[in-house]
């Protein structure tokens, strides 16, 4: 019957577990790092709405502090007319209603909005008036005299209500919004896990460890609950701290963690509210939680334990009920249960009351003080406390609102003279006074948001508008080169063009169709290059083209050099005899690499590059590319190698995709890209989000290498795509941290392509230089006005840097995305905000390209975008705080110091020039494809429709710019902005550290007669 | 040419007080209220950074002409302050032991400033950092340079400030300043010590020098217990700084600062200061067996805690931290053994290469792949130790017990006492009541402030009572009666008989 019961609960459990993915963070362990939407579980919801409900769940923000965009507004980078329109868009009704005289209802919420956001209260009043004459001020005696009837009496002056109010509320929050953990600690600043949290995080490490911890919990293949149990059993901890029946209690637990859940959960919270009050036991340690859901799976023997989220969860359902009733029967002295705690409260609403007023903080300094004391030494049996009394004081003693000076602040806003002053009656002033106070923190933050996203948008929109038939294909091309869509690019991109105007560029996902697993010469494991959600099912490996003793004595030279790296800093850290030996062996030279490092090390970093080289003598290398069978393959078991089909197929969509099926020039250059860094343990964050985090080199090198085969262009011929033999295909790697490029089979290339290819890479060279200029503008460290081979010099030495905490800036201010030609976007400074995705729609007849590109590139880039956002706006919440602090747990994640929760999403350093706004998807198309697309696809329904990412349609024939609005519907953009014009990029930048709106830049003269 | 190398000499003075210097002048900018920003950072590392390489530089300049001619030995500059019965003075001693390592730690200061600049760019408290550092390096050199205990406990002090504001640098966050507290209580053990060897020291001594070898005829040769409990203060201190046991626990606790600060204090160099310290002492130790086998001991004991507490670590700061202890504690079973050479050369060596690997500690998931050999299985499988192992032996539990709470609970009953007791006694300006309804002005709280405002309504009283409120007082009646007998007096006396009588009653008294 138990066991029925128990399978029952058990099905239920796994139904809810399934359910926390949605609200826990996702991230992976770094090594996987891909960016993602930290709000992935609410994505079901409209942007806003998803906002409010998760700032509900864990009391996060979800947009910038007022405060900061106030500085924004200051800085010119919000207007007022910005948020005047952002009041239309949201649709606040009568804004053209005169509240007040010559006064409208806009006016008063542009002045709410701008004016700054102090409470006002009698004490500052008297302040005001002692310090600064506020007495003498004809306009303060005016608002004083209109608001003499308002009445500031608030409800919590009455004490026993307010104080059962309180408590009943805090009750009923529990399970919804808090635990009882949660509510004891809101109550009695006391937080009852505090004693058991450090070794909780450190069992929750010891079984996700990957890695670092030479012993493991001897249980630890028996599950986590069974390793716990083992370890808490023998703990003397619970005497130390006079918990002896803890022990006891856990002593007796059951081998079942499904039966401790059956037994406690009926404890803790009625039967309804158990899935959310999980919910919330987890949410307190989000970060190892949430690993602990993504690492969840039965494990593989000694590497990899068992891993259940309900394991975790009969724990610290566990822990809550131990700990919360012995700190009851501590604190009250009295056998308190937890459903015994709301009634013993209901009947002492002074205690909540002056309890709540301490912990809120809203008490002067003098008697918070002494409450500190008296509410600390209350939890000692033989003390007393007159709560009634004190709570008679604090009522007396809460801070009154002065609508007054708040009145008075207002008319200042909106540069009221007392004259205009004396027109206004009690009516309006009571009017504006509510209309302040029925401005709620979301709709504040609604309307700055769409304010900060419009002026962006605005200057973005006219730029194409102006740029709209400028700038289109240079003929003769003299090459093609194809980057990833990354934001990055665009800056490579514009000065590839600007240096070589006969070059044509194109932007696609990194990975370039090509999904694979990769393994590279002395790979380990293969490594899946695609985008996350895609499970590749074939492995392209790179093979030696060297005789077998080369290839031999390469491999064991890399094994012995890594062999001997591992065994120096893991030997010194935790063997006993080989710690001094090795210790003393390599002082010296750590000595001197510091020193090298620090003062050269650009210099350094490549000489150690050349060094291992030299060393490993790598062998020249070649593609194990073309399957010796047909039989199909499997993610589990992928087949080595692509057949001819696949090839043709792959690379025909791709090329179709990106809108390069015909002219081509005589070289097409391939770019994956990544980003070498040291010392940091996010740089997966930093490298191609369209290759699962990490470098696009080999998927780049492998498309050329298809491209170039006899066999495959003869298929591609048949299905109409003819690249004739004066092209040939290049792939290559773009770093872009130290922004160079490395080419990839160049012993392949006929001498024919030799002078069109150093042509190329020389102007690729040039173009690295100049963007390396660009970048350095948002550097602090850089030399101011750099020149090219300077900025080159700095930025190489970051990428060497072990000091460095910012290698590079990633893709922070990332802004709007664009999927069309590049004529669209060819001679527009755009500042490295934007996405660039190739595509053509005049060979899109039927939308179904731009569909594809939509359902691929949509997500990579409003992950990019949204975990940006996030992680700026609530770096504490969303994000894991400063890189200084951070220390690498388990090769799985960062945690602060040694004791911490695990921190995911993306360290300050990341986001601190970032300016949060939703990405701006403009697509090269018109709006009545894309509605009809919308309306087809559920997955871009809930991105777009959504509002996540919004949306835009240029007609590819007028280039009249088209808007989604939020309720759906097109709006036709009619902006009136002036496009600055700049000589070039430099011209354009040179000299600004800040951000820059776009500009159009010259386009060649040959370009212009078309 | 003597007289150049003298001047160089006497120029070590320098050395710690380069760093200080800069940390006063960032600290004077910090309280003038100078802006922060991007633009601000660059003079304060500069600023820094060039006095740390200062101090670098010259500290070469002496190792050079150590080299060349010789140790300087010891270099009094100046007498700080004393009595007739002894003196603290300003001497610096740079021999073979004390040079090498300030050098060692000026280089590796010099390295780390550089490093934190780009660190901790933009990071909030960019400044206190760098102000906090150059105490820190300036501290470390006192300690390390030092010719006489008292100067070196003014380093050590200054280092174990540092230490504290660095562990607890994000203000923010409560475990940083909890544990930032934790650290700095324990370091306050090992100063008590100090201070206790220091006060003997100037008691038998007659002064702060190092105690020397025997029969060497300098300074004053102590006793045999007198040796014992003074080397027993130096030791406590020693062993609490380099976090050997039952003191371990703090250093564990101390990784919350930032990483280039944790590599400096607990890798590289702080956490050798005690064992420098008892290479110091090495003369004196040697003749104190017993006292050398207790190091022994410990050491022992810390290596098998470190070496077991590295074993389960399963983050990179905590398994770096314990290897470090361990190494420190094999320097500290060196000392006990008598080996100081291989002490010292040890600790050089550990502190470079522990620099790097925590500076480099960030890079791990690219510098490990695979898992560490596991201990034995026998000890691997045994489930009470590996949770004792995991909870630190419940060491700063026991802390917390034993030392702690009591301290709490004591403070808690003195707060009370004051608030009820003496509080009431002395009272609160500000707090008063009239004393008298009558003079409302005057009001009084506590004992002597009742005291005091009683005394003064007396007198105001007798004042009011004897003084004219208006012509007619009471004063006035009196002193009205008193000038009528004076001049009734006066009147008698006038008479010539009287005047007769007076003289010869004069004369009847000279004869």
């Amino acid at each position: 019957m138990a066991s029925a019961a128990n399978g029952a609960l058990g099905e239920r459990i796994a139904e809810w577990i399934a359910h926390f993915e949605h609200h826990l963070p996702a991230q992976a362990p770094l090594r996987d790092f891909v960016h993602h939407n930290t709000l992935h579980g609410y994505q079901h919801l409209p942007f806003f709405e998803a906002l409010a409900s998760a700032g509900a769940k864990t009391g996060a923000r979800a947009y910038w502090p007022e405060s900061r965009f106030r500085a924004e507004l200051a800085r010119g980078r919000i207007g007022r007319d910005d948020l005047a329109a952002a009041l239309d868009e949201l649709g606040v009704e009568g804004l053209d209603e005169q509240l007040a005289p010559a006064t409208s209802r806009r006016e008063l919420l542009l002045a709410i909005l701008c004016g700054d956001e102090t409470t006002s209260v009698r004490t500052e009043e008297a302040w005001l008036a002692r310090e600064h004459g506020l007495d003498a001020d004809p306009l303060f005696a005016l608002a004083r005299a209109l608001t003499v009837d308002i009445s500031t009496v608030t409800d919590e002056r009455d004490w026993r209500q307010a104080g059962r109010d309180r408590w009943r509320a805090l009750c009923a929050s529990v399970g919804r919004t808090s635990t009882w953990r949660e509510l004891l600690e809101q109550l009695f600043a006391v937080d009852v896990l505090a004693t058991v949290r450090t070794v909780l995080q450190r069992h929750l490490a010891a079984h996700l460890d990957r890695g670092l911890a030479a012993w493991r919990n001897p249980d630890r293949e028996r599950g986590f609950y069974a390793a716990w149990r083992a370890s808490a059993g023998a703990d003397l901890q619970w005497e130390l701290e006079e918990l002896p029946n803890l022990r006891d209690e856990i002593a007796c637990l059951p081998d079942d963690p499904l039966s401790v859940l059956a037994e406690e959960l009926p404890r803790l919270v009625p039967e309804a509210l158990w899935p959310a009050y999980c919910e919330r036991l987890l949410l307190e340690l989000p970060g190892w939680s949430g690993m602990f859901l993504r690492c969840q799976g039965p494990g593989d023997g000694a590497e990899r334990p068992p891993v259940a989220m309900l394991d975790l969860l009969a724990v610290r359902v566990l822990l809550e009920r131990l700990l919360c009733e012995e700190f009851l029967r501590r604190a009250s002295g009295q056998a308190l249960t937890l459903e015994s705690l709301p009634a013993w409260y209901d009947e002492r609403p002074a205690e909540i009351y002056v309890r709540h007023a301490w912990r809120t903080r809203q008490l002067d300094e003098e008697l918070a003080a002494e409450l500190a004391h008296v509410v600390g030494r209350a939890l000692e049996a033989r003390f007393t406390v007159d709560w009634e009394n004190w709570a008679k004081r604090i009522a007396a003693a809460l801070p009154e609102p002065c609508p007054a000076l708040r009145l008075w602040r207002l008319w200042r806003a909106l540069a009221v003279l007392p004259e205009a002053a004396r027109r206004w009656d009690v009516g309006n002033a009571t009017a504006a006074l509510q209309l302040a106070a029925a401005l709620s923190p979301r709709q504040r933050g609604e309307i700055w948001l769409l304010a900060y996203e419009r002026h962006y948008r605005e200057r973005l929109f006219a730029a194409l508008a102006a740029n709209h038939g400028r700038g289109s294909s240079p003929r003769p091309v003299s090459a093609q080169v194809v980057m990833c869509m990354d934001d990055r690019e665009e800056g490579t991109r514009r000065h590839l063009e600007e240096i070589a105007p006969q070059v044509e560029t194109y932007g696609a996902a990194g990975f370039f169709g090509v999904a694979m697993y990769w393994q590279g010469l002395g790979d380990g494991q293969p490594t899946a290059l695609c985008p996350v959600v895609v499970r590749p099912d074939v492995l392209v490996s790179e093979e030696a083209n060297a005789d077998a003793a080369r290839l031999a004595l390469h491999l064991r030279r890399r094994e012995r050099r890594l062999r001997w790296r591992e065994r120096l800093y893991q030997a010194t850290r935790g063997e006993a005899l080989a710690a001094p030996l090795l210790t003393a062996a390599a002082a010296v030279p750590a000595l001197a690499a510091l020193l090298a490092d620090s003062l050269a090390p650009a210099w350094f970093g490549q000489r150690l590059r050349r060094w291992r080289e030299a060393c490993e003598v790598r062998p020249p290398s070649e593609l194990a590319l073309n399957a010796e069978t047909q039989a199909a393959g499997t993610p589990e078991a992928p087949r080595r190698g692509f057949t001819d089909g696949e090839q043709v197929d792959r690379v025909a969509a791709f090329l179709r995709g990106i809108g390069l099926s015909r002219d081509f020039a005589p070289l097409v250059l391939l770019l994956g890209h990544g980003s070498r860094s040291v010392n940091n343990p996010h740089r997966s964050a930093y490298d191609c989000g369209a290759c699962s985090g990490r470098h696009g080199g080999p998927n780049a090198r492998v498309f050329a290498a298809m491209a170039n085969r006899r066999e495959v262009r003869a298929g591609l011929a048949a299905c109409g795509i003819v690249i004739p033999d004066e092209t040939w295909f290049v792939g290559a790697f773009h770093n872009t941290c130290d922004d160079t490029v490395e080419y990839y089979d160049l012993d392949r290339l006929p001498a024919a392509f030799l002078p069109p290819f150093t042509l190329l890479r020389d102007q690729l060279v040039a173009a690295c230089r100049g963007h390396a200029v660009e970048r350095c503008r948002r550097l602090a460290s850089a030399p101011p006005d750099p020149s090219p081979a300077q900025a080159l010099r700095h930025v190489a030495g970051r990428a060497d840097d072990l000091s460095q905490a910012r290698p590079e800036l990633g893709h922070a201010t990332n802004a709007a995305a664009f999927i069309g030609r590049r004529r669209m976007s060819r001679g527009l400074f755009l500042d490295r905000r934007v996405f660039l995705i190739s595509y053509d729609p005049t060979q899109d007849e039927d939308g179904c390209i731009v569909e594809g590109i939509l359902l691929a590139a949509g997500p990579v880039g409003a992950g990019i975008s949204l975990e940006y956002y996030f992680s700026c706006v609530d770096n504490e919440a969303y994000g894991c705080g400063s890189k200084i602090s951070h220390n690498l747990s388990g090769l799985i994640g960062v945690m602060e110091g040694c004791e911490s929760d695990l921190r995911t999403g993306l360290p300050q350093q990341m986001i601190d020039i970032h300016e949060p706004m939703r990405l701006l998807l403009v697509v090269e198309q018109t709006p009545a494809m894309l509605g009809a697309l919308l309306a087809r696809q559920p997955a871009l329904q809930s991105l777009i429709a959504n509002a996540w990412v919004l949306l835009a349609a240029q007609d590819p024939e007028s280039g009249v710019i088209h808007r989604l609005l939020p309720g759906g519907g097109w709006q036709r953009w009619q902006g009136e902005l002036a496009v600055p014009h700049a000589a070039s990029s430099l011209d354009w930048f040179r000299g600004r550290t800040d951000p820059l709106p776009p500009a159009l830049l010259p386009v060649a003269a040959h370009e212009e007669e078309k | 040419m003597n007289d150049y190398l003298s001047l160089l000499h006497d120029a070590v003075w320098l050395v710690p007080l380069l760093p200080l210097l800069a940390a006063a002048g960032n600290a004077w900018c910090l309280l003038q209220g100078a802006p922060g920003g991007d633009a601000a950072e660059p003079p304060v590392v500069r600023l820094s950074e060039w006095s740390a390489l200062g101090a670098l530089l010259l500290l070469l300049l002496i190792d050079l002409s150590a080299w060349l001619y010789g140790m300087p030995g010891e270099r009094r500059l100046g007498t700080w302050f004393g009595t007739a019965s002894w003196q603290a003075e300003i001497s610096f001693l740079l021999d073979g032991l004390s040079l090498p390592l300030a050098t060692l730690a000026a280089l590796i200061g010099w390295l780390v400033l550089r490093f934190s600049a780009n660190y901790l760019h933009r990071e909030p408290g960019f400044r206190r950092f760098f102000i906090v550092l150059g105490l820190f390096l300036g501290g470390i050199q006192l300690v390390f340079l030092a010719a006489n205990s008292l100067l070196l406990f003014v380093g050590w002090e200054l280092c174990g400030l540092a230490s504290f504001l660095l562990i607890g640098f994000q203000q923010q966050r409560t475990t940083a300043t909890g544990n930032a507290l934790f650290a700095f209580v324990c370091n306050r053990i090992g100063d008590a010590g100090l201070l206790f060897a220091l006060g003997l020291s100037a008691w038998w001594q007659g002064g702060f020098a190092w105690p020397a070898a025997p029969g060497s005829g300098v300074g004053i040769e102590l006793g045999a217990l007198e040796m014992r409990v003074l080397a027993l203060g130096f030791v406590l201190a020693a062993l609490v700084k380099s976090a050997q046991l039952p003191f371990t626990p703090w250093i564990a606790k101390a990784q919350e600062g930032p990483t280039p600060s944790s590599a400096i204090f607990y890798g590289a160099v702080m956490v050798h200061a005690g064992i420098y310290l008892l290479l110091r002492l090495q003369p004196l130790l040697a003749r104190l067996p017993d006292i050398q086998s207790g190091l022994l001991a410990i050491g022992l004991l810390t290596a098998v805690y470190a070496w077991l507490r590295a074993q389960v670590q399963t983050d990179v700061k905590s398994a770096l931290i314990h290897a470090g202890v361990f190494q420190v504690a094999l320097m500290l079973i060196a000392i006990g053994s008598g080996w100081t050479a291989l002490a010292t050369w040890h600790l050089c060596l550990h502190a470079a290469w522990r620099a790097w690997q925590f500076l480099r500690a960030p890079s791990w998931l690219e510098l490990a792949s695979r898992r560490p050999a596991p201990p034995p299985a026998w000890l691997a499988r045994h489930r009470g130790v590996y949770t004792a192992v995991l909870q630190a032996f419940w060491l700063d539990r026991l802390g917390q017990v034993l030392l702690v709470q009591p301290t709490e609970s004591f403070a808690h009953d003195l707060r009370r006492f004051e608030h009820s007791f003496v509080d009431r006694a002395i009272g609160e300006p500000g707090q008063g009541e009239a004393i008298d309804p009558a003079l409302p002005l005057l009001r009084a709280d506590g004992w002597p402030g009742r005291l005091l405002a009683t005394a003064a309504v007396l007198l105001q009283r007798l004042e009011n009572h004897l003084l004219p409120r208006g012509r007619g007082g009471e004063a006035e009646r009196h002193l009205r009666r008193f000038a009528n007998y004076l001049a009734n007096l006066e009147n008698l006396l006038e008479q010539p008989r009287y005047l007769m009588m007076a003289v010869m009653a004069t004369f009847v008294v000279i004869l």
